[in-house]
């Protein structure tokens, strides 16, 4: 019977840390470096003959360089008889170039979800969930909002707006009442943050008494600390698909949700052959 | 829509031969003005001259928005009709040459291989995102066009390789006929084979290559030649030895009392080449501290190298491996009052380099030379080269180098854009490329 072997890129040294110690494990010893010439190099230091093996890379920070190490940790894994080998991706790079063609893998994919995470986090957070309203800050995001309020029970509602040029936001029209509500706004990704901090003065003006942001990756690049910081945002809210800690010293507004056991129960699930659609409804705990 | 013109002319070979393709062309350029032309509108004009096998025919194509292709097309040998025709270099497309790279130094090897083809650059815009994805977006159409990529290795080694494969997935899936890729230095060469629980990287990046669409691999002086067999696809490993050893016939006044050297025995049947073909001797240096970083042999030992505790079965006792000695440096052949040219693929890590320069200049060389083909110079190489007893280092501009070049005048630059020029052309226009390879030794 293969054991469970958990190896971590570079990427995201703490969330495979937390996973490891989740499943009752170490990490598996693995070396990565680079070469004077930038080249990448990855020695496995322990075996993995006939063992599970699963590598948590994230896609985050330098994102070519990650991607990279990946790849050459799964080929050096593979080349040392692993019986298997799984790749953990919390955040898959590239996601946003490749929007109409999904699903190009030949190899089992298990897309989970941080959902059940975001709805516990609400109801443990927000006091006054029962009569908050959930907001979409795109069209394209209404089936995720309508998902989430339909499990707390609550009203949506979405901004529809026109973009003129990438990343830039232009008009912006609200469908749906916030008036004397609290807003949570629920989005996939947050990259820059336009689209957010123009949503929250939105729902403001609009009558809303708070507003929260609830986003699963959040990527934060170029002026995204100092947008958030000047929009009235209550908390913006991240997982640690990516990690946080520099983000979080410079915006005291970003709270993050642990995750770690999504993905622990996940791989613990995989290797022993057991269902994984439980967790697209439930947070283990 | 594409209408057939057959002019055929009288078959008697006396009489003199009929309008030539270009003559029709012209007088229905002027018959039918553009406008009259819808858009896609090709017309083809054969022009049938001789009906004996073997005689002549042109085909001329013009398009309505401009532009015409002329084929030569040589009748074979089967008698009668249309059937009988090969059609050779009728390209419908074209040839674009693009650049992957998206700094300034990347693009400057690609714009001078475009000048000496007289073509311009594709139109791609390459950049890297506020959240470090690379974006390429190709803003002209490749459809049916023989694509050229060329791509220099910058110092962000994984996001060069991730542009380039973007840029040929890119091509691939807008339908272009065959996307070729220009990589003079291919990067993770060194990382060729097995070392421990290691992995090879450039087994995967030749298979990565391939699944993102390429069709055909145009490289310089690969570290390890087996590298063209991890390719599914044809692979042309160019060399850049001619150029160098013009160099050295050139810009070194009395190269006739000069020593091509080997830095470790690795590299002998490179020197041994060289000497050949310039009729001079080689000397070889052996010893300690040869080996750089990233050329370690496989770390697994067998036999192992350590008894182990206790034995199973006594008899059955696998022979211990006896650890290797390295000897002192020792320079073998004679360098006394001679000029010294250390020659090798990829000067990188430059350590070994000055040792070895130190070495030869205690033996009584009096100028030394490096000449390699990839100039990577990483992390603090020029100074090293500037204070060290080497007078000239001599590199191609494979490697964009321009920074190191700044901070240290030794560096000299041979510029190798007509060979890869040359190969473009004659792979895009289907035509032997062994004149590329003439005067190259087995062991070059």
């Amino acid at each position: 019977m293969p054991n469970i072997v958990l190896f971590s890129g570079s990427s995201h040294h703490d969330l495979s840390q937390k996973v490891a110690d989740r499943l009752g494990l170490d990490l598996g010893k693995v070396v990565t470096k680079k070469f004077s010439n930038q080249e990448t190099c990855v020695e496995i230091g322990e075996s993995v003959r006939g063992e599970d093996v699963y590598i948590v890379q994230s896609g985050c920070g330098e994102i070519n360089d990650n991607l990279m190490e990946l790849l050459i940790m799964i080929n050096a894994c593979k080349i040392a008889s692993s019986s298997r080998v799984t790749a953990v991706i919390p955040c898959f790079p590239y996601a946003r170039q490749d929007k109409k063609d999904k699903g190009f893998f030949d190899i089992a994919v298990d897309n989970l979800y941080a959902e059940p995470a975001v709805l516990q986090w609400i109801r443990e957070n927000i006091p006054e969930w029962k009569n908050c309203i959930i907001v979409s800050p795109d069209a394209g995001g209404a089936k995720r909002v309508t998902s989430i309020a339909d499990r707390l029970n609550v009203e949506f509602a979405l901004i529809h707006k026109e973009r003129k040029k990438a990343n830039e936001v232009d008009r912006m029209v609200l469908v749906g009442d916030v008036k004397d509500r609290v807003a949570i706004l629920v989005d996939d990704m947050a990259d820059t943050c336009g689209t957010i901090c123009h949503a929250a003065d939105k729902l403001i003006s609009a009558g809303a008494i708070k507003v929260y942001a609830i986003l699963t990756h959040g990527i934060f690049s170029g002026p995204a600390i100092s947008r958030i910081n000047n929009a009235p945002f209550e908390a913006v809210v991240v997982t640690n698909t990516i990690p946080q800690e520099e983000k979080m010293k410079q915006c005291p507004k970003i709270q993050v949700i642990d995750i770690s056991m999504i993905l622990a129960e996940a791989i613990r699930r995989t290797h022993n052959g057991e269902s994984v659609s439980y967790l697209f409804s439930h947070v283990p705990l | 829509q594409v209408a057939l013109l057959f002019l055929s002319s009288e078959t008697r070979s006396d009489l003199p031969r009929g309008p030539t393709p270009e003559q029709v062309a012209s007088s229905l350029r002027r018959w039918l003005p553009s406008a009259a032309l819808p858009v896609a509108f090709t017309l083809i004009v054969l022009v049938y001259v001789g009906s004996r096998p073997g005689g002549r025919a042109s085909a001329c194509v013009l398009r309505a928005g401009g532009g015409e292709r002329y084929a030569e097309t040589r009748r074979s040998a089967h008698p009668g009709g249309v059937a009988g025709w090969d059609i050779m270099n009728v390209t419908k497309g074209g040839l674009v040459i693009f650049t992957a790279n998206s700094t300034p130094s990347g693009r400057e090897l690609a714009r001078r291989i475009a000048e000496r083809l007289g073509v311009e650059l594709g139109k791609v815009q390459v950049y890297q995102e506020a959240n470090r994805e690379t974006r390429v977006q190709i803003q002209e159409s490749v459809r049916g066009k023989d694509v050229f990529i060329i791509q220099t290795v910058s110092r962000d080694v994984n996001s060069t390789i991730m542009e380039l494969l973007i840029m040929v997935y890119a091509c691939r899936t807008s339908c272009a006929r065959s996307i070729t890729g220009v990589v003079p230095y291919f990067p993770y060469s060194k990382q060729c084979k097995m070392r421990k629980r290691g992995s090879v990287v450039s087994k995967l990046l030749a298979s990565m290559m391939c699944k993102a669409g390429l069709t055909h691999l145009i490289a310089m002086d690969l570290h390890q030649k087996e590298i063209q067999g991890f390719f599914d696809v044809p692979v042309d490993n160019l060399r850049a030895s001619p150029f160098l050893l013009q160099y050295i016939q050139e810009e070194i006044p009395d190269y006739r009392n000069a020593v091509i050297v080997a830095k470790s025995p690795a590299s002998a049947k490179r020197a041994q080449s060289f000497a050949e073909r310039l009729r001079l001797g080689i000397a070889v240096i052996h010893g300690e501290a040869q080996d750089a970083e990233s050329d370690l042999v496989d770390g697994r030992h067998s036999p192992p190298a350590l008894k182990s505790v206790a034995a199973i079965h006594p008899g059955l006792e696998i022979p211990l491996l006896i650890p290797k000695e390295k000897p002192p440096i020792t320079v073998v052949g004679d360098v006394g009052g001679r000029i010294a040219i250390i020659v090798d693929d990829i000067i990188d890590d430059v350590v070994s380099f000055v040792a070895s320069a130190e070495t030869l200049k205690e033996r009584g060389a009096y100028k030394i030379f490096v000449m390699a083909t990839h100039g990577i110079l990483s992390s603090d190489a020029p100074r090293l080269i500037e204070e060290s007893a080497i007078d000239e280092v001599v590199v191609t501009n494979t490697v964009p180098h321009e920074i190191q070049k700044l901070r240290c005048p030794k560096i000299k630059t041979v510029d190798i854009s007509m060979i890869l020029s040359e190969a473009i052309r004659r792979i895009h226009n289907g035509e032997s490329m062994s004149y590329l390879f003439r005067n190259i030794g087995v062991d070059d």
